[in-house]
């Protein structure tokens, strides 16, 4: 079993969309998948892939020993191999405990589960440091802007010294950055870092690049993740997103911004 | 496995804090601007308490609020110094050792000035501490340090295989050589070596130091040097200490 935490630092980036479509997308290929919300006192992970009205118990009920992993997990209604273990929303943060993530990691992994997504909330505060210490991988997503990029590099400071395989000396995490919200329009005139700057300032290996779209928005309130929105350039990303992860080799799209032509321009874009 | 328990003379190597005042308030005070609210900033290293510069004591004094504080520096307070006996009670119910005369040899100490932690103006002109450096090992980084880590060489050299980000901090006894992007604060002959440099492939630091003589660069670097080849030493002009920073003309 591997252990993919999803992290930032800053809030607002897309962990969560990122977290739910990247779930998906590993579900999708066949793997047995599970999502995880850390962010204990907001849960929306389980708004995002649309099951809250579904959520009996939750993950610190199962840190708390009040319901067993099995009662808690929630299947996904649009993949089978996929199981979402929610956040409480109002049980305090402090109810994670070492020992407890531990416990439930070992048990997903007795499961037979293939991947476990770690959604981190923001901040480097407990929560945060809870869903990185056991990663095998860190995905950490950023916005093409400076306040973005620094939190991010703070959180891969951390990564290299928190997390479990740092304390032991081990193999180091596996880093991607995910470059989301980005806008090949706003690059091209001045007004964003492109991706390259930002690979430049954070020297981890790109995973890809998630185009700003509104179909995001969309999705969300619909409790869809992403990469299920057919044809939508978000939903190919990502898909591209997952198949890097595995090893494929897919070559960078939605990062170049074409002026439109002048007939576009004149009678709008279809 | 054998359990015997030997006792071996040995010497060992700790920092000494010579301090003319003993109310934790005041060091704090004093210290502030010094270390700028960074905790921890040494790594633990066992420390002497050293008050003979004191000229009027006080009949109380806040022994474990002085313990408490060097902690919080990241120091081990281990005895004291230059202390009158009437607080040997005191400091023996906080176990620290009153080495007075022959118990410590003090060998030509060298002082151990730490860098300024929040500079305020551009440049500044300073008497660099003199110290002597020894032959220590070399610590390689081969990993970007990030921002909020902090690379710390008492002794020795650095050397930054994958460079620096902004916020980070490098802080070596010696000197400290950089492959790839160098940012961050940047601060090297740490305990007064005036002859530590700082050399980089790609110059960019927010702030340099050496020997505590510092420079930051608030309106940017000069187009001559930045992310360029660049060397930075001690330059001394009757008796007056500047920092030069130059472009390294390769070939």
């Amino acid at each position: 079993m591997r252990i993919v935490v999803v992290t930032s630092g800053k809030g607002g980036v897309g962990k969560t969309t990122t977290s739910a479509a990247f779930a998906s997308g590993l579900a999708l290929r066949g793997f047995k998948t599970a999502v995880v919300d850390f962010d204990v006192g907001l849960r929306n992970l389980d708004l995002i892939m649309g099951c809250e009205r579904r959520v009996v118990y939750d993950f610190v009920n199962v840190l708390q020993g009040e319901a067993k992993l099995t009662q808690a997990l929630i299947k996904d209604k649009h993949v089978d191999t996929l199981h979402i273990l929610p956040a409480s929303q109002t049980k305090d943060k402090e109810a994670l405990t070492e020992e407890g993530v531990e416990k439930v990691m070992r048990e997903l992994e007795a499961m037979g589960f293939d991947y476990v997504v770690c959604d981190s909330p923001a901040g480097i505060e407990r929560g945060a440091l809870m869903a990185l210490l056991f990663a095998d991988e860190a995905i950490v997503v950023t916005n093409p802007e400076v306040s973005s990029v620094r939190d991010s590099d703070r959180i891969l400071g951390i990564l290299q010294s928190k997390s479990r395989r740092a304390i032991e000396g081990r193999e180091p995490v596996k880093e991607h950055l995910l470059v989301t919200r980005y806008s090949a329009k706003r690059v091209e005139e001045g007004e964003m870092l492109s991706y390259k700057d930002i690979q430049e300032l954070l020297r981890v290996p790109l995973i890809g690049v998630i185009p700003e779209s509104d179909a995001v928005l969309h999705a969300s309130n619909q409790g869809v993740p992403a990469i299920h929105l057919k044809g939508t350039d978000v939903a190919e990303a990502y898909a591209d997103v997952v198949a890097r992860f595995l090893g494929e080799d897919k070559p960078l799209r939605f990062v170049s911004y074409e002026k439109p032509s002048l007939i576009k321009r004149l009678f709008g874009s279809t | 496995m054998s359990e015997e328990v030997r006792f071996e003379s040995g010497r060992f190597e700790g920092i000494v804090v010579r301090s003319p005042l003993v109310s934790p308030a005041r060091l704090a005070d004093v210290l502030h601007k010094r270390f700028a609210g960074t905790e921890s900033y040494f790594g633990g290293e066992p420390a002497v308490l050293d008050f003979s510069e004191v000229r009027d004591w006080p009949e109380q004094v806040d022994w474990s609020g002085l313990v408490a504080f060097f902690r919080r520096l990241g120091l081990q307070p281990i005895g004291v110094r230059g202390v009158p006996e009437s607080f040997d009670a005191a400091l023996k119910r906080l176990h620290l050792a009153n080495l007075d005369e022959a118990a410590l040899r003090l060998e030509a100490a060298r002082p151990t000035e730490p860098p300024p932690a929040a500079p305020t103006s551009a440049q500044a002109p300073a008497s660099p501490q003199t110290g002597t450096a020894r032959a220590a090992s070399t610590k390689f980084i081969d990993r970007p340090v990030r921002a909020g880590q902090q690379i710390y060489a008492p002794e020795g050299d650095v050397v930054l295989m994958a460079g620096s980000n902004p916020g980070a901090e490098i802080i070596a006894a010696g000197s400290i050589h950089c492959w790839g992007p160098l940012r961050g604060r940047v601060l090297a002959g740490a305990g007064g070596n005036l002859e530590a440099r700082i050399v980089a492939t790609h110059f960019g630091p927010e702030l340099v130091s050496i020997a505590g003589v510092y420079q930051t660069f608030e309106n940017g670097l000069p187009a001559s040097i930045a992310n360029r080849p660049v060397q930075v030493k001690l330059q001394v002009i009757q008796g007056q200490s500047h920092l030069l920073i130059e472009p390294i003309e390769t070939i």
